[in-house]
């Protein structure tokens, strides 16, 4: 391996795409507009939702139902109802409610006696939007009400007198939930569409151009000079690889702070490891490119390629269904399929705050789909001139 | 008897014949492709510092054993052997230029983006590239559109440029398939001084043409029907073989003797 030859191809091949203004607007804008695009079908904002509250009902349980009243103007198109416990499920199932938050009739002398109440969040849970938005909203405002009660017990804990020693930050009950009347937690742009995306189109990108890259290399006959060249076939796979890695993390990377600043969705990861999911992802992608467009004679056959190659990978990779939920005959084409397994790790970091290990198995399998790949491509790399 | 070429490539040093010494050994190769027997089993030896003019007409097999020679095809049987190494082999690889019949370049770079990859690929960095390239831009009288995208050149001036790259890292050996399809007369004559002028640094070149007016520029000639060599020489004894007075003539009394003899 020559580092200065790959860093003459991958060179070149940044170079070719950087004057290509229209594929660079395609590579950057074109997520950002199809993410803003569901995002607004998925997370409609628009209906008023109302909320069923059970509230505490035994011996000085005003204090805390004053408190809760004084939480709830804060909730944006939030309606609030007070309904029994018996009530609950017809409430919900009458569509009087869309959610509950259903405290023990003895809230506030549990807290008294130092025990942690539980208190529930019922879900209507028919639409997976609005139980959602619901959930968000519920948990919200059950924290600020822990937030309150913790502040004002470390108050009285001083006597009231002089600022406290600290602030616990303690919510001194247990939150219990969601339970769901309905469905189950379902897959929402919110909480688990967003990562995905950075897999999808970085995948589906890096394969249409490199594919596109090396037809024509070898209609223009430049592949032949190439070869001829002191070159070898590692170096020219891995001159791809590199040219394309960086527009995949310039992608990636939009994609990512378009998601936290705008979509303004929870984000809590290692952006190293995004990266290194998406650096795997695009080596594999580059060599299937490299692979395929050796059975393409032109540019319209490689679009032929797409809905086989990224159309089956975004119903069956779990983008929008988990793979649980799908047929048992199509469960296991989901398991070799390399974007299944990017967006678990994708998911896994940007949601859950995974860390290496806990990808290690997805990570594993990308690799394996990497190398499979570039065996693929070398094998078929003979045709590519012939 | 040899000499040390610069090394190039890594610890890989390889050493090229001296003038006169055989450079290129091709040995009994055949080439089949289904039916069709595109070179049929062709034996001859290229010397260095020569100019060995390949002469035939389209279809006779001049673009497929050019193409065995750099390494881009697997002969059916038969053996080449360059500069003393089995083909293909990495250790030559830095010193063979190879022009291809379609001007092989990167339309959406301009003429001296083109030529700055392939110094890259071939080791050319710096001041020695950048000397490099407009001395051949200059030479192929593209120095004025160096900064232009190649998909806006005529074709004539893309074969120009096409040469430029194949010639930009000093090889020793250079394939050149038709290099002057699509160039005015004045500038192909201009071509074969350059060739000439390589000849005499010591580059062997091996220059596929059915201009046969060309054909006396070169050092010698193989002539080639059908993938067979129909005759092998200097210009001027093919033509005093055959009785003619010039090469097309020569090329059909050549041509006709290959029929008798079946």
């Amino acid at each position: 391996m020559n580092i200065a030859r790959i860093r003459a191809l991958a060179g070149r091949i940044i170079r070719q795409l950087l004057r290509d203004k229209r594929t660079l607007a395609l590579l950057f804008i074109a997520p950002l507009v199809v993410m803003s695009l569901l995002y607004l079908v998925l997370t409609n904002t628009s209906s008023v939702h109302t909320l069923a509250l059970v509230l505490p009902t035994g011996i000085e349980s005003d204090r805390v139902n004053a408190l809760i009243d004084k939480l709830l103007p804060g909730q944006d198109k939030l309606k609030t109802i007070n309904i029994s416990t018996n009530a609950i499920d017809s409430t919900l199932n009458n569509g009087d409610a869309d959610a509950a938050i259903v405290f023990p009739p003895d809230f506030t002398q549990q807290l008294a006696q130092g025990q942690k109440p539980h208190v529930q969040i019922v879900l209507e849970g028919s639409d997976p939007t609005v139980a959602s938005a619901m959930y968000d909203a519920s948990n919200a405002l059950v924290h600020q009400l822990g937030v309150a009660i913790a502040a004002i017990r470390t108050q009285e804990l001083q006597g009231g007198q002089g600022t406290p020693p600290f602030i616990s930050n303690d919510i001194p009950f247990t939150i219990d939930g969601p339970r769901y009347l309905h469905g189950g937690p379902q897959y929402t742009f919110n909480d688990s569409l967003a990562p995905v995306f950075i897999g999808v189109f970085s995948f589906f990108f890096v394969f249409v151009l490199t594919s596109v890259a090396f037809l024509r290399e070898r209609s223009q006959g430049t592949i032949e000079r190439v070869i001829v060249s002191p070159l070898t076939h590692a170096e020219l796979v891995m001159g791809y690889v590199c040219g394309f890695v960086l527009f995949a993390f310039v992608q990636s990377l939009l994609i990512l702070l378009f998601i936290i600043l705008v979509l303004r969705v929870h984000y809590s990861g290692n952006l190293a490891l995004v990266f290194l999911v998406s650096a795997l992802l695009t080596i594999g992608s580059v060599n299937l490119g490299i692979f395929l467009s050796t059975f393409a004679h032109n540019e319209f056959q490689i679009v032929q390629f797409v809905p086989l190659v990224l159309g089956i990978q975004v119903f069956l990779s779990g983008i929008f269904w988990p793979i649980a939920q799908l047929p048992a005959a199509l469960r296991p084409i989901s398991y070799i399929l390399p974007l299944t397994y990017a967006n678990d790790a994708l998911r896994g970091v940007m949601l859950k705050n995974s860390n290496i290990g806990d990808i290690s198995v997805q990570l594993t399998a990308l690799l394996i789909f990497a190398l499979l790949m570039i065996v693929l491509s070398s094998l078929t790399m003979r045709r590519q001139i012939a | 008897m040899t000499e040390a070429l610069p090394d190039t490539q890594q610890g890989e040093s390889i050493s090229a014949p001296m003038q006169g010494m055989p450079m290129v050994v091709i040995a009994q190769l055949v080439k089949q492709f289904g039916k069709l027997r595109a070179v049929d089993n062709l034996s001859m030896t290229i010397n260095a510092g020569e100019t060995y003019g390949l002469i035939g007409p389209n279809g006779s097999g001049k673009t497929t054993l050019i193409r065995m020679l750099v390494g881009l095809m697997k002969p059916t049987s038969g053996t080449i052997s360059i500069m003393g190494e089995h083909v293909p082999s990495p250790k030559i690889a830095p010193h063979i230029g190879y022009m291809t019949q379609l001007s092989a370049l990167y339309l959406d770079l301009t003429a001296k983006e083109n030529m700055q990859f392939f110094c890259r690929i071939y080791g050319l960095h710096g001041k020695e590239q950048n000397q490099r390239i407009s001395e051949m831009l200059e030479r192929v009288e593209l120095a004025d559109r160096a900064n232009d995208v190649v998909g806006t050149f005529s074709g004539g001036m893309k074969q120009r440029l096409s040469l430029a790259c194949a010639l930009v890292h000093h090889p020793r050996l250079a394939f050149l398939d038709e290099p002057t399809v699509g160039v005015d007369p004045e500038l192909r004559r201009s071509f074969w001084d350059y060739f000439e002028q390589l000849n005499n640094e010591g580059v062997t070149l091996i220059v596929s043409t059915h201009h046969l007016d060309e054909a006396s520029r070169c050092t010698r000639l193989g002539l080639m029907r059908s993938g067979k060599l129909l005759a092998q020489d200097t210009p001027h004894e093919l033509l005093r073989r055959s009785g003619k007075e010039n090469m097309e003539d020569a090329f059909l009394y050549f041509a006709r003797q290959q029929e008798a003899q079946k």
